[in-house]
């Protein structure tokens, strides 16, 4: 298989100036230290790590838009700094609270202008963006302004608009960010279909876990600059995720239940917080219990949150010396 | 620059034309404060003929005097504050999406503002020759004035440009970059004759001021329209080549240094 991306010993450190009276202060502070990857072609990875772990500044020194302090990469055989507009005839992008889409104008505009700005042939260009259209429904407002798309609409209209050039690789910065959960789901649906049906290499994002359950196959988890986790993601869910979280409001006092690999998070009243290990015992069993113990007024089902998921790699990892 | 490159650029002016042709409302809105302004220069040229007791000023009579005005505050009004723009871009990080495309900044970034300012000036110049008709009446508009004025305007629209878009690299430095566009913007206006011709600057102001690349930004599309001479002519356009030179080239060097000290903000 070709290789996609091929990361070696990538390092970025950001200089601070700080100023103390008269006296400048230069400090570096490492970004991203020492990363190593390899990445086929075709593949979809997620990258996920907390806030300031260093995930977007490695995707932008993937595009060529950072330069790096040190460390090799290519990706589809150019150095991505060096070759920044080679490589963007080859590479799609959405950030997802940074739009490509021109403002004032229906989405239709900003593909015709796209089709130029990558020297799309024009008969590639309508078979394209007819099957984008097609396949994302982006007819009923394909000639709307942005300004008045809804965010859902808008941001398939984004992710279409940057797969228009037919491009190798995607990159994802947060793309179903402050959508709702129809519209994430639908958005996660094309980018997996995509992924799958042309081959086209996916790198995501997200804090997110369900994006990541959808779209990736693999899960690199970054932390302080470091890849702590490079693993399948049916591999770390059944390590990581597989505990859910349920919510459950009685009508009237339970009785007591227990079961393997169940964990009263939190009680109050007629509320209770439960974790379940789904490895050990299924959800469905557990509700089965639950109604069993008294009627039910609400109850909800959730993936523990990332951070948490997070925090327990963070853990396993350090007791095991960390892995890359 | 081969074909598909010059498709690309003109592509991108094209949809900015667009772009802006959607709130034309908003353009046409701006005009009003040139109404005001223009009525506010006819009083006050007005009395300055009157108390001078002559027909021409600097070479123009009051009627040109007008004219001349409107057309440089037209070409005011119409500028783009592409500096903001950058400054903020580099801010929020969205310098990013720009960057990701296969894409000249500099030029796409010119494209863009050319698309931009065409819709804002022919706006102006159009409700501007409707109010200096009313107010002092047409002037003689040859073929030769209007050829002249479509030869030095679109360079003193890129002399704008790199003006402006060198100021917005700084913000690869810098936390703001407003006080050197108020700087900047100022010394335009004032150098570059926006308020008075050249002519009536004082003689050692005057030498200095024609050399200076804010001749060739207002002062030199404005006179050449209102009063065309072949000579003034010669002279905009050496002023302005010179100041793309010297504007290009820094630029060029701002933007090579300023492309390799990117942060990656906000994510």
């Amino acid at each position: 298989m070709n290789r996609g991306v091929e990361i070696q010993h990538l390092k970025k450190n950001f200089v601070l100036t700080r100023w103390s009276g008269f006296r400048r202060k230069v400090s570096e502070i490492p970004a991203v230290d020492d990363i190593t990857l390899s990445i086929p072609q075709g593949e979809s990875v997620a990258l996920i790590g907390p806030n300031g772990a260093g995930k977007s500044t490695t995707i932008k020194m993937l595009t060529g838009i950072l330069h790096p302090t040190a460390g090799d990469v290519t990706v589809l055989g150019f150095v991505p700094w060096r070759e920044r507009r080679k490589l963007a005839y080859h590479v799609g992008a959405v950030f997802g609270q940074r739009s490509q889409l021109w403002y004032h104008l229906p989405p239709g505009d900003t593909f015709e202008l796209l089709a130029r700005v990558y020297n799309i042939p024009r008969s590639e260009f309508v078979r394209t963006r007819d099957q984008l259209i097609d396949r994302f429904v982006l007819g009923p407002f394909l000639d709307v302004p942005v300004r008045k798309l809804s965010l859902g609409q808008r941001m398939r209209a984004e992710v279409a608009a940057s797969l228009l050039h037919r491009p190798k690789i995607l990159f994802l910065d947060e793309p179903t960010i402050g959508l709702d959960v129809i519209a994430r789901q639908e958005l996660r649906d094309l980018i997996r279909e995509w992924n799958r049906e042309r081959g086209v290499t996916v790198f995501l994002t997200s804090h997110d876990a369900g994006d990541i359950e959808h779209v990736a196959e693999r899960v690199i988890v970054i932390n302080c600059g470091r890849v702590v986790l490079d693993d399948r993601v049916n591999a770390v869910r059944r390590q990581y995720l597989g505990s859910k979280v349920l919510r459950v409001q009685f009508q009237e006092q339970p009785s007591d239940f227990s079961m393997p690999g169940l964990r009263i998070i939190q009680r109050s009243g007629y509320e209770l917080k439960l974790e379940v290990d789904s490895t050990v015992t299924p959800v469905s069993a557990v509700i089965g219990a639950i109604l069993r113990a008294a009627p039910i007024a609400d109850i909800a089902v959730e993936d523990p949150p990332l951070e948490e998921v997070i925090a327990r790699i963070y853990t396993s990892t350090s007791q095991t010396g960390g892995s890359s | 620059m081969n074909a598909n490159a010059i498709t690309k650029y003109t592509w991108i002016s094209y949809t900015a034309i667009r772009s802006n042709l959607a709130y034309l409302g908003e353009v046409l809105s701006r005009t009003t404060f040139m109404a005001v302004i223009l009525y506010t220069f006819m009083r006050l040229w007005t009395v300055v003929y009157s108390g001078t007791g002559t027909q021409r000023l600097g070479g123009l009579t009051l009627q040109q005097m007008i004219w001349y005005v409107m057309l440089t505050e037209s070409m005011v009004l119409s500028s783009v504050r592409v500096s903001s723009e950058i400054d903020e871009d580099v801010r929020t990080g969205r310098i990013a999406v720009q960057l990701l495309r296969p894409l000249s900044f500099s030029m796409s970034r010119l494209a863009q503002v050319l698309g931009e300012r065409t819709v804002r000036f022919i706006v102006n110049i159009f409700i501007g020759s409707v109010v200096a008709t009313l107010l002092v009446g047409p002037i003689s508009i040859s073929f030769t004035s209007i050829a002249m004025l479509l030869l030095v305007l679109p360079l003193a629209f890129v002399l704008d440009f790199l003006g402006y878009f060198g100021i917005g690299l700084c913000a690869f430095w810098l936390e703001s970059t407003t006080g050197f566009v108020l700087i900047y913007s100022r010394l335009t206006m004032l150098l570059g004759g926006m308020l008075l011709p050249m002519e009536v600057f004082p003689q050692g102001l005057q030498t200095i001021a024609r050399w200076l690349p804010f001749a060739g930004i207002i002062y030199g599309p404005a006179r050449v329209f209102v009063s065309p001479d072949e000579a003034m002519l010669m002279h905009i356009m050496a002023t302005q080549a010179i100041g793309l030179v010297c504007f290009g080239a820094t630029v060029w060097m701002v933007q090579r240094m300023a492309i390799t000290r990117i942060q990656s903000n906000g994510g």
